[in-house]
């Protein structure tokens, strides 16, 4: 919401604060202020000239050579405009100044004539679009004084965030009532510049003809065919309008707060709308047919063109105004064009309405589109204000174009308003804020709101809830905040009070995500964030509005999602790249939500270490991914085991793409079933320079509720030392290490300790495509040492198991 | 023959094994592969006695043979080296340490886990919920009638008609209502999908942070408290931490929650930052604990959201949020 910062102070006289003060108290009250714009910027050397003499430039038809009187005496300057007026006010510029948009002016020459500044028009002091002539200043002013404060354009506009609560801050009056010290009681309508001709003083005592259903006045009729969706209709007709621009006060008050001027019947709408709140819309009476305001639903298939130049179909869900055959506006969105006021319009009705903010809410919506009016309509507009707003228009109509207020004002009302009552026990505020508050403290912060109190139900209070109030505060709640608010919301003590601890357990998933991040960054790999909206080709889950394709599904998987950010890396030059992420899975179930299944991923491409002096610059292979597997499957899934992926089932579809068989694994829990995958990245899969090393990557399933952590129970060490052996296994071509290191395990007996793979030989010397396992075998017994005949009967056992199993045997 | 290295092999392998200071491994060296007197030398100069036939196989056993067995001597001198505290080269010191990757936490998370580790003492637990949920939970739950224009402040993205992805963490403030009885004292840090394109402040998904709290005798004066002994802990113990009336469907009071922050200058001074806003929050409505079944003339509570991305972008000086999403190594690697 724009205001401005005068026009504020003007309808709350007694509002002493400064622009700033005003913006921290906005703040302070629940309406910050998120910009303030100085309207008088740049015109800081501008001061009042007076035109003491003009005449004809003797060298140039067009020109006016003036003599001016500014704030240091008097100076030749040479005009453009032909129609300088001797002994009056203008806006000047003296040498030296600089105008909004930084032009300087300075001493010229123009054709043989000495100027030493410059009268100004409105666009060249950014106050208006015109540019045509220079600012005529009405009135007696101080000569040399400045000119933005002379004529009151010494303003601020702010824009004042809204919450959605609180329509009535939509409105200068509803702001001005947060910063008056009275409040509400503060706040006093000024008359309007010459609005006090007895026509336009009528307009705010007339009459008033009512109905339930319809009125009429002066040959209008307004009927209401929905009162549950337009609880009141108020309607003056004028006679004899002279349709043209607004005057000089009224378009600035206008643009101050951010509106457009149009016209004065428009803007007079508008101005009564920015200071109340209460959206007004003026007809060209002449174009309702039988000057018939009808409010009722569209009928099927019709449609209107509305002020925007769009036509609308509209349907009967939406209520419209019509008038005697068709309908000539959208209820409390906007207006129709053929009903419009324009330049030849006369006659007009002005209608101030109340229309139900669902109602106009759900129609903006299917319309897609929204208005000034439909706005405050949905947030609530003041039912008590209605009249006010509706004589004030019309007043202002008067004022600034002429014309006589026909008849009495007509005023359809099927449910007159009244205060809704709200009941408040002081034992509650206690309860809820903690602070005791007597029945007169409250009753004494919550008057200058607008609420009065109305009486007492025992201890209990009732107050009487203010019209611009009665959408937001109905409960005894509502009072409540208002208590706090104008309290103060830091004058509340800020004392820690003991705590019972929750029932709700610590969610076991957070722990185990917790235990995989600290694994995976002491592995030397860095948490990244993606985003869980991805392309067509990366989920089956799709979104109704997505931003762009590129975001329109939610992904399946996390690793493919990665593997662009690898790209990404390496598009900027970065080979070395190690990255994880904890993230959401979507899954498409039928009638249903989606399943969402908890993922970690990983990706590794690069250096294994950071290149230095000694070694590590190898770089990351298959291998370096099944360890981060084993290390994710072993937290996660406890007895988890690494498969080879030899092609075919067991990667989920779309998985399966991203590896080559034999060059990927699959994860494996206890149970048997597949919780994760990974391996070396197809080439197709990830779109990487050709100086890239391999990808590699994986991903695990996280149980949506993993089993706590069991105790590690500690074994006792061993009391006697253990004996190894060294065995070279010579492994002939398609002969699997798995295999043989399984049969050393399977063969070893109660002696057999431990197993350990220390080295892999391929050399010339090898049978072609065979490779020499070296197997460190480790045995031991408990209570005593072994002697060299059990270890050697033990590994002999190994030897022939090995051999019996995979023909593998060891090299002599 | 190559039975004959075999066994000249082991026994030399067991020899080096045995060896117990360098001298008697240079002796061990010596005897099997001196040039001149090495018994494994002298096999190899009888090579060429061989038949023409068994040449080839012979000579490669035998250069194994010799690899394996400087490998094996090398191997032995660095251990009886390292046992003794020297023999090699003098350690250069002023060498880079030998350094291994180091993996980062995302600066997101670190703030999160901040966060949490905060709350943890002041007795909270973590909760979670989908990140696929419906209007109940997301809107209509929390007291946000889906026909208020409360409604709009977030720009939802739908799946289906009635079924969207959450525009907040607070429809965990439900589910966990449901399921537990008071006293409640949740933190429910999670990720929450808006539509907005990417710009240097917003993106379509980023990390909130829910928290909760409900039981008997809750009152502001707790919620303010207990958010400013957060804040406080978080920013230091000079912030200071103002309370702005607000409005959110689902609290009633509601407030914003800025700190100012006092950061210490370059010349020692300290200065105070200006106001910062980082959480919306607000005593629960009671109709919200009403919608869960809890009795809401016995039971009061608080809650609180606030965006872990944003205090990461203030805590680290960033510009610009996509920052946080590009992932970029060199990026990452600074948050060690």
């Amino acid at each position: 919401m724009k205001v401005s910062f005068r026009w504020l102070c003007d309808v709350a006289p007694g509002i002493e604060l400064t622009p700033e003060e005003a913006m921290a108290r906005l703040a302070l009250r629940g309406a910050p202020v998120e910009e303030a714009e100085d309207l008088s910027a740049g015109l800081e050397d501008v001061v009042i000239g007076r035109v003491l003499e003009a005449r004809p430039h003797p060298n140039a038809d067009r020109l006016t050579l003036c003599r001016v009187e500014g704030a240091e005496g008097e100076v030749p300057v040479v005009c453009g405009a032909p129609d300088v007026r001797e002994g009056a006010f203008y806006p000047f510029a003296p040498v030296g100044a600089v105008l909004p948009g930084g032009f300087r002016i300075g001493k010229r020459k123009i054709r043989g004539e000495y100027s030493q500044g410059m009268l100004c028009s409105e666009s060249e002091l950014s106050l208006g679009e015109d540019h045509a002539g220079i600012m005529l200043l009405d009135g007696e002013y101080e000569v040399g004084a400045a000119f933005a404060e002379a004529i009151g354009l010494k303003d601020w506009r702010f824009d004042v965030e809204v919450t959605p609560n609180r329509g009535d801050l939509l409105s200068h009056v509803g702001i001005a009532r947060e910063l008056h010290p009275e409040g509400h009681a503060g706040i006093v309508l000024p008359d309007f510049p010459g609005g006090d001709g007895t026509a336009a003083a009528a307009a705010l005592v007339t009459g008033v003809v009512r109905g339930s259903a319809e009125s009429r006045s002066a040959g209008a009729r307004i009927a209401i065919e929905d009162p549950d969706l337009c609880q009141r209709y108020l309607g003056a007709v004028i006679r004899g309008v002279s349709v043209g621009p607004s005057p000089r006060w009224l378009a600035k008050r206008l643009r101050a707060a951010g509106a457009r001027p149009i016209n004065n019947v428009v803007d007079a709408t508008n101005y009564v709308m920015l200071e109340l709140g209460q959206p007004l819309h003026a007809f060209d009476l002449d174009r309702l047919q039988d000057a018939t305001i009808v409010v009722g639903r569209a009928r099927p298939g019709e449609s209107l063109v509305t002020l925007d130049g769009e036509t609308r179909p509209v349907t009967p869900e939406m209520l419209m105004i019509r008038d005697a055959h068709r309908p000539v506006a959208i209820a409390g969105v906007m207006g129709g064009r053929d009903s419009e006021v324009s330049g030849g319009t006369a006659d007009i009705l002005l209608e101030c309405a109340l229309f139900e903010p669902k109602q106009v809410r759900a129609t903006r919506r299917a319309l897609g589109m929204s208005t000034d009016a439909s706005y405050r309509f949905e947030r609530g507009v003041d039912p008590a204000a209605m009249e006010t707003a509706v004589r004030r228009a019309a007043a202002l109509i008067l004022a600034t174009a002429g014309g006589r207020l026909d008849g009495e004002i007509i005023d359809t009302c099927p449910e007159p308003w009244e205060a809704p009552r709200v009941t408040l026990r002081p034992s509650r505020v206690a309860h809820l804020l903690g602070v005791d508050f007597t029945a007169g403290e409250i009753a004494g912060l919550l008057a200058p709101l607008g609420y009065t109190l109305a009486g007492r139900v025992g201890d209990a209070l009732e107050f009487l809830v203010p019209g611009h109030r009665s959408q937001d505060t109905l409960r005894e709640v509502d009072l409540i905040e208002e208590v706090a608010r104008t309290h103060g919301y830091d004058a509340f003590p800020q004392e820690l009070s003991p705590f019972r601890p929750g029932t709700v357990p610590d969610h076991p998933l957070f722990q185990l995500e917790d235990r995989l991040r600290a694994l995976l960054v002491a592995d030397g790999i860095s948490e990244a964030q993606t985003p869980a909206l991805g392309p067509a080709s990366d989920g089956d889950v799709e979104l109704l509005n997505p931003m762009s394709a590129e975001e329109s599904r939610l992904r399946r998987d996390r690793l493919p999602g990665l593997l662009r950010h690898v790209e990404r890396n390496m598009a900027r030059g970065v080979r070395d790249v190690r990255l994880f992420e904890l993230g959401t899975a979507f899954a498409p179930v039928p009638d249903a939500a989606p399943a969402e299944s908890a993922r970690v991923a990983a990706v590794l491409t690069g250096r294994r270490a950071p290149l230095q002096w000694s070694a590590g610059g190898e770089p990351f292979d298959v291998y370096d991914i099944a360890r981060v597997l084993e290390l994710v499957g072993a937290e996660a899934f406890p007895g988890a085991r690494l498969e080879v992926w030899e092609g075919g089932d067991g990667l989920p579809q779309g998985v399966a793409a991203l590896f080559a068989p034999g060059r990927a694994y699959v994860l494996r829990a206890a149970e048997g079933g597949v919780v994760g995958w990974g391996g070396e990245v197809a080439a197709g899969a990830v779109d990487v320079p050709p100086w890239a090393g391999a990808v590699v990557g994986g991903e695990v399933l996280l149980p949506d509720l993993p089993a706590p952590k069991p105790a590690v129970t500690a074994s006792e060490l061993p009391g006697h030392p253990a004996s190894q052996r060294d065995v070279a296994f010579l492994l002939p071509a398609g002969t699997r290490a798995g295999d043989v290191l399984r049969s050393c395990r399977a063969g070893g007996g109660p002696l057999l300790e431990g197993v350990e793979a220390f080295d892999l030989y391929v050399g010339d010397d090898l049978p072609p495509g065979a490779r020499s396992l070296a197997v460190r075998l480790r045995f031991r017994a408990r209570g005593r040492t072994l002697t060299d005949r059990e270890v050697d009967k033990a590994c002999r056992r190994v030897l022939r198991k090995v051999k019996e199993v995979t023909g593998v045997e060891p090299r002599s | 023959m190559i039975d004959e290295l075999r066994q000249l092999e082991r026994e030399a392998l067991e020899a080096i094994r045995a060896a117990e200071n360098p001298d008697e491994l240079e002796r061990v060296r010596v005897r099997y592969v001196g040039r001149r007197e090495g018994l494994v030398s002298g096999l190899l100069r009888r090579l060429g006695t061989l038949d023409a036939a068994e040449r080839p196989a012979a000579g490669a056993a035998a250069n194994r043979a010799k690899k394996a067995l400087a490998a094996a001597l090398e191997e032995r001198l660095g251990e009886l080296a390292a046992a003794d505290g020297g023999g090699g080269p003098d350690p250069d010191l002023t060498l880079p340490p030998r350094r291994k990757w180091r993996g980062t936490v995302h600066p997101v998370s670190q703030v999160i886990d901040d966060i949490w580790a905060i709350f943890r003492s002041l007795g909270f637990t973590r909760a979670r919920g989908p990140e696929v949920d419906n209007e109940w939970y997301n809107f209509v739950a929390l007291n946000t009638p889906l026909d208020h224009p409360a409604a709009d402040e977030q720009d939802t993205l739908y799946l289906s008609p009635g079924l969207l992805l959450r525009s907040h963490t607070s429809p965990v403030q439900i589910r966990t209502m449901e399921v537990h009885q008071p006293p409640i004292r949740i933190l429910a840090p999670g990720m929450v999908y808006r539509r907005d394109t990417y710009d240097a402040t917003h993106t379509p998904a980023f990390a909130q942070i829910e928290g909760l709290v409900v039981d008997e005798g809750v009152t502001f004066v707790d919620f303010k408290a207990t958010l400013a002994e957060f804040a406080r802990r978080f920013w230091g113990p000079g912030t200071q931490v103002r309370f702005r009336p607000s409005f959110f469907p689902f609290t009633e009071p509601s407030a914003e929650v800025d700190v100012k922050r006092v950061i210490v200058r370059e010349d020692g001074r300290e200065e105070g930052t200006d106001w910062i806003e980082i959480m919306g929050a607000g005593m629960v409505d009671p109709a919200v604990l009403e919608n869960v079944g809890y009795d809401s003339e016995r039971y009061t509570g608080w809650a609180f959201g606030m965006g872990p991305a944003r205090v990461a972008l203030l805590r680290h000086g960033v510009r610009d949020l996509r920052l946080f999403y590009e992932n970029d190594m060199r990026f990452l690697g600074q948050f060690a």
